[in-house]
């Protein structure tokens, strides 16, 4: 497979480096066009579980950007009930051939972190994020202990 | 003399006074009639520049008997002749036209001359006289004297003998003109070298080739005396010298040799003297020139053995007094409608020539050209019931036939595809075209064969090679050929009758043949009418086998299919013709459902169009994909239909054309392009993927070192079919052991194109070509139609219906149809343009495509983003949402609205 080379080397490295945000990467070794693991937000609102995530590389990787769906419910401007996200970064428009998946990680881990109200997929939440930031963080803190994955021990 | 020359003037004056006398109220009148008497009186001393004047009071005219005569008694004469109201040569009246009445200061300004050999010294005198005396009212005659006798002596010699100009020569007649006050000398240099062909080849060439060469060197190492001692600009300067080598280049090669900075500068000198005194002159002496070429190129076709000849054709259209109305009048269509004749060959080095000089001069040219039809137009459209007829109309079909010459320099000199591509392109056609002779050679047994009909191309494209296909990118924008007036005066049907005609007799001139003027709805007005034509002769023919072969006649294509197997009745019934008898798919369409009463006047036919090609476009038909990103379909490489399916689809959009129904088809237009005949490139594959385009893009565009490890492709890629499984594909052989480089990384881009494009569907192409070309091959469709105006004419121009779009759209985080600022934002939107409704599409959805089924496929979801603020409405492009704030009043809505679309490209507003 033709992507199958760059995708290896991205995947050795995430592997080799650890990251504290992205765990559990799961790769079937027959399909390595998708990828699963679990994102563990450290922000307040998210940081009592972690979220199942799954990314989809397309076989014109890396000539097409990766898509990338949440598994695991969650209280988020800006990922919808299906899971989708609108990350600028892997957006058609956006994205670059140069882009690794680990800046992609990155910049989706400070999206959970940090939501966007701007930019909402959700309106009802963004507002609610924008005006009453109390009453969104205690939404939040509920949805994650009832919906979210386990996080993993240290 | 000075005594004779006031003796004159004062005449002049007592005859104006003579008829003051009459008249003592009318100042205005007196002026008037003082300048009628000088016109007469330059008429008799000078003439009017036409050497064919048929004027006996005209110096000019050959038959003019008063040469001997003294300027007094001529004086005398004028008043006469005033009197008499003789005739008055044009360009004199002319003059007096142009100056106001009251202006007695110039009366020298517009009079000129040509021959005049007769008059030596003395010609130049009074009319000096005559001009310092009015410029100084009433002048001493001793300033008078002062200012005669020098010029006398050095003029008359010179100005017999000018048989060329040059930048050089002209310099010192202007100067010496101009401290004489006097500009006989240049009207007559100027009368003698525009009007005689030898003479103008002469002017302003380049320097011989010893200096020539010396200059080129100097050049090389830029050029210290021209361009820096003069004082240029800096910027311009490299410019300038590139601009100037690239002519040279040409030069050495072509038969054009003039000195066009030289030329340049020339002009330059003529536009700053006041007054412009040597415009009649030139005017006439055009008008002479033009007569001389007419006959010439026409009849005797001597000229072209005059080395450079084509120099006098460069020099005139580089005067910069041709837009002025002056010109426009005669002088310019009379030169225009005689270039028109210039041979084959000419033309093409023209052309080559005028391409090397650039787009900014070719535009510059075709506005020109544009502007003098329009005029005319305008001018003609007076004499519209008096059987004015475009066709025949000189001042009109010169200027376009000249017009052809810049449209293919604009190709010739613009971005046109890879000798290597062309090439191939030619092998696919040749071996497609054998083939289909074969196939044609097999099934037309038993039926006449009918030779096909040729559709030839210009000769001008052939002999430069060039072709509107192959060219994308002309040096002019093929939209700047097209005349708006133009269109609307054309008679599509008498324009269609003058191309029959002008099959045999080439001097009869038919737009269709300059399709370049016509803008696509003209054109296909006259495509319909070269269908419908076809159509009758299909139909003739057929009733005469009938009464030759007892046959049964058939005049109609007659297609009898039942709604529930449309495609296969509809396969089985076109196959079974094409391969009978191909031409029969050329006989007017005649479709009958199976159990139905309706007799095809159209709309049966036009529902057959529509069923069918919803059928085979069905994704689940598995003959094309639907990519949504785009809207629009694609060849599915995997698809297990036979060719015969592709083939019928070719054929059905064929039959669109040929019956012109617009429709409803979703094709990048790569698939246009490839249907006359191209193949696709990597600057296709954007109307295709528009993603992997610019993805590969950014890949050309990274020049970082770290390359080969950033990517790590190799020439191998993989993709999905149509069930979702990844297919891996070598671009060349062993490609997934060579690793794409910095170095070869342009050859990996072409062959990923080229595979999308072109290898991954040939099959399904071909068949889909084949079909196509069965029902077009001999119509003027290629000839006529860029790639694009062909897929205007099978889908028509997308129609935005943004009521359906407002039927079907959504609302989210607190709007509903009901809210003032969605209520606001649809008449807003309602009330947008075109172009604002395109806008508005590509900011919302990412594309300005319509779906398949029209906007309301589109499920476009509009969301609250929070009150009243001065951010910008944004979008998801991904999920078509539009963020709209809450904003308090409409034209806030409106303006910030207008603002995102116009400024923005949806996403990237973060």
């Amino acid at each position: 497979m033709a992507a199958t080379r760059r995708l290896q080397k991205e995947l050795g490295d995430i592997r080799k480096a650890g990251p504290a945000c992205f765990r559990d990467i799961n790769v079937d070794d027959t399909n390595i066009l998708q990828w699963q693991g679990l994102i563990l937000p450290t922000s307040d609102y998210y940081k009592h579980g972690a979220f199942k995530i799954q990314i989809d590389f397309p076989a014109e990787y890396p000539f097409k950007p990766p898509k990338i769906t949440f598994k695991t419910k969650i209280y988020h401007p800006n990922i919808d009930e299906k899971g989708q996200v609108c990350l600028p970064i892997i957006s058609a428009e956006n994205w670059k051939p140069a882009t690794k998946t680990d800046q992609v990680i990155q910049a989706l881990v400070a999206l959970v972190n940090e939501p966007e109200p701007e930019h909402p997929l959700r309106a009802d939440l963004a507002e609610e994020f924008s005006k009453d930031k109390k009453k969104f963080q205690k939404n939040a803190v509920e949805f994650t202990k009832k919906f979210g994955e386990k996080r993993p021990p240290e | 003399m000075s005594n004779k020359d006031l003796s004159l003037s004062e005449s002049g004056n007592d005859g104006a006074s003579a008829l003051d006398s009459k008249d003592h109220s009318d100042g205005m009148k007196r002026a008037a009639a003082k300048q009628l008497i000088e016109a007469y009186y330059f008429q008799l001393t000078d003439g009017c520049g036409d050497t064919d004047c048929s004027n006996e009071t005209c110096a000019s005219s050959p038959s003019f008997r008063l040469q001997g005569h003294d300027k007094n008694e001529l004086g005398l004469m004028s008043i006469e002749l005033f009197k008499k109201r003789a005739r008055l040569c044009e360009n004199q009246r002319n003059k007096i036209a142009r100056l106001p009445a009251s202006d007695e200061n110039s009366p020298s300004s517009a009079s000129s001359s040509t021959s005049g050999v007769q008059e030596t010294a003395s010609n130049v005198s009074p009319r000096e006289g005559l001009t310092v005396l009015s410029l100084t009212s009433h002048a001493g005659p001793s300033h008078v004297s002062g200012a005669t006798p020098k010029m006398s002596p050095s003029t008359p010699t010179k100005s017999c003998d000018v048989n060329f100009l040059d930048e050089e020569k002209l310099s010192e007649i202007v100067e010496s003109c101009r401290t004489a006050y006097d500009w006989s000398r240049l009207i007559k240099a100027i009368g003698s070298v525009f009007s005689n062909p030898e003479s103008l080849v002469k002017s302003f060439q380049l320097k011989t080739d010893s200096k020539h060469k010396k200059e080129e060197t100097v050049e090389a190492g830029m050029d210290p005396e021209k361009d820096i001692d003069s004082g240029e600009m800096e910027s311009s300067q490299l410019q300038k010298i590139e601009k100037r080598i690239r002519q040279k280049l040409v030069n050495t090669d072509s038969d054009i040799n003039v000195d066009l900075e030289s030329l340049h500068r020339s002009y330059d000198i003529l536009k700053d003297i006041p007054e412009l005194p040597f415009q009649n002159a030139l005017i006439n002496a055009l008008r002479t020139l033009s007569k001389t070429l007419d006959m010439d190129l026409r009849y005797t076709r001597q000229i072209e053995n005059i080395p450079n000849y084509l120099n006098m054709f460069v020099i005139v259209l580089e005067i910069p007094f041709l837009h002025s109305p002056e010109y426009i009048e005669s002088a310019f269509p009379d030169f225009c409608k005689s270039m028109g004749h210039l041979p084959l060959k000419g033309q093409a080095k023209l052309a080559k020539y005028w391409a090397s000089l650039g787009p900014d001069k070719l535009r510059d040219m075709v506005l020109s050209l544009q502007q003098l039809i329009t005029v005319k137009l305008i001018d003609g459209e007076s004499r519209w019931n008096q059987g004015w007829n475009l066709n025949s109309e000189d001042a009109i079909t010169g200027p376009i036939k000249v017009m052809k010459i810049l449209y293919y320099a604009s190709m010739y000199g613009g971005e046109v595809d890879s000798k290597l591509i062309l090439q191939e392109e030619k092998q696919i056609l040749e071996s497609e075209s054998q083939l289909q002779h074969e196939f044609l050679g097999a099934s037309a047994m038993g039926h006449d064969f009918k030779e096909p009909r040729i559709i030839p191309e210009d000769p001008l494209a052939v002999e430069l090679g060039v072709n509107h296909a192959d060219c994308q990118k002309p040096l002019v924008q093929y939209e700047d050929f097209v005349n708006d007036t133009l269109n609307e005066y054309i008679s599509v049907e008498t324009d269609y009758k003058y191309k029959l005609e002008s099959e045999d007799s080439p001097d009869k001139f038919s737009f269709a043949n300059y399709s370049f003027v016509l803008n696509t709805a003209s054109k296909q007005a006259s495509l319909y009418m070269d269908n419908r034509i076809q159509m009758f002769k299909e139909r003739r023919t057929s009733i005469f086998q009938t009464l030759i072969h007892g046959m049964p006649p058939m005049p109609y294509l007659r297609v009898r299919v039942s709604r529930e197997r449309i495609i296969d009745d509809a396969l089985v019934a076109l196959e079974m013709v094409a391969m009978e008898n191909p031409s029969d798919l050329r006989k007017q369409l005649f479709v009958e459902f199976d159990g139905e009463q309706g007799l095809d006047e159209g709309g049966v036919s036009k529902e057959f169009f529509q069923l069918i090609i919803e059928e085979i476009f069905n994704v689940d038909f598995g003959m094309f994909t639907y990519n949504s990103e785009t809207h629009q379909f694609w060849f599915n490489s995997m698809s297990f239909e036979n060719d015969g399916q592709f083939t019928l689809i070719g054929i059905v959009l064929g039959l669109a054309i040929y019956n012109s129904t617009i429709v409803d088809v979703h094709f990048p237009p790569v698939v246009y392009r490839k249907l006359v005949g191209k193949l696709g490139t990597f600057q296709d594959l954007s109307g295709v993927d528009p993603c992997l385009a610019k993805n590969l893009q950014e890949m050309l565009d990274y020049k970082d070192e770290d390359f080969d490890d950033v990517f790590m492709q190799s020439f191998q890629i993989s993709y999905n079919d149509v069930f979702g499984s990844t297919i891996t594909h070598s671009l060349k052989d062993n490609g997934e052991n060579i690793t794409v480089t910095q170095q070869n990384k342009k050859e990996f881009v072409d062959l990923y194109a080229d595979f999308i494009l072109n290898k991954s569907i040939e099959k399904q192409f071909r068949a889909f070509r084949r079909g196509f070309q069965m029902v077009t091959s001999e119509s003027p469709l290629k000839t006529l139609f860029r790639p694009n105006e062909i897929e205007l004419l099978i889908c028509g121009s997308e129609n935005f219906d943004f009521f359906a779009l407002e039927e079907a759209c959504e609302y989210d985080g607190g709007f509903d149809k009901h809210s003032t600022t969605i209520r606001h934002f649809w008449e807003i939107v309602h009330g947008f343009s075109e172009e604002q409704k395109r806008q508005l599409l590509q900011f919302t959805t990412g594309t300005d495509r319509v779906p398949v089924g029209g906007l309301a496929k589109l499920k476009l979801i509009i969301a609250r983003n929070g009150p009243d603020s001065e951010r910008l409405p944004t979008a998801h492009t991904c999920f078509n949402v539009l963020l709209l704030p809450d904003y308090e009043n409409k034209s806030k809505l409106e303006e910030r609205l207008l603002k995102a679309i116009t400024y923005s490209k949806g996403f990237g507003m973060l």
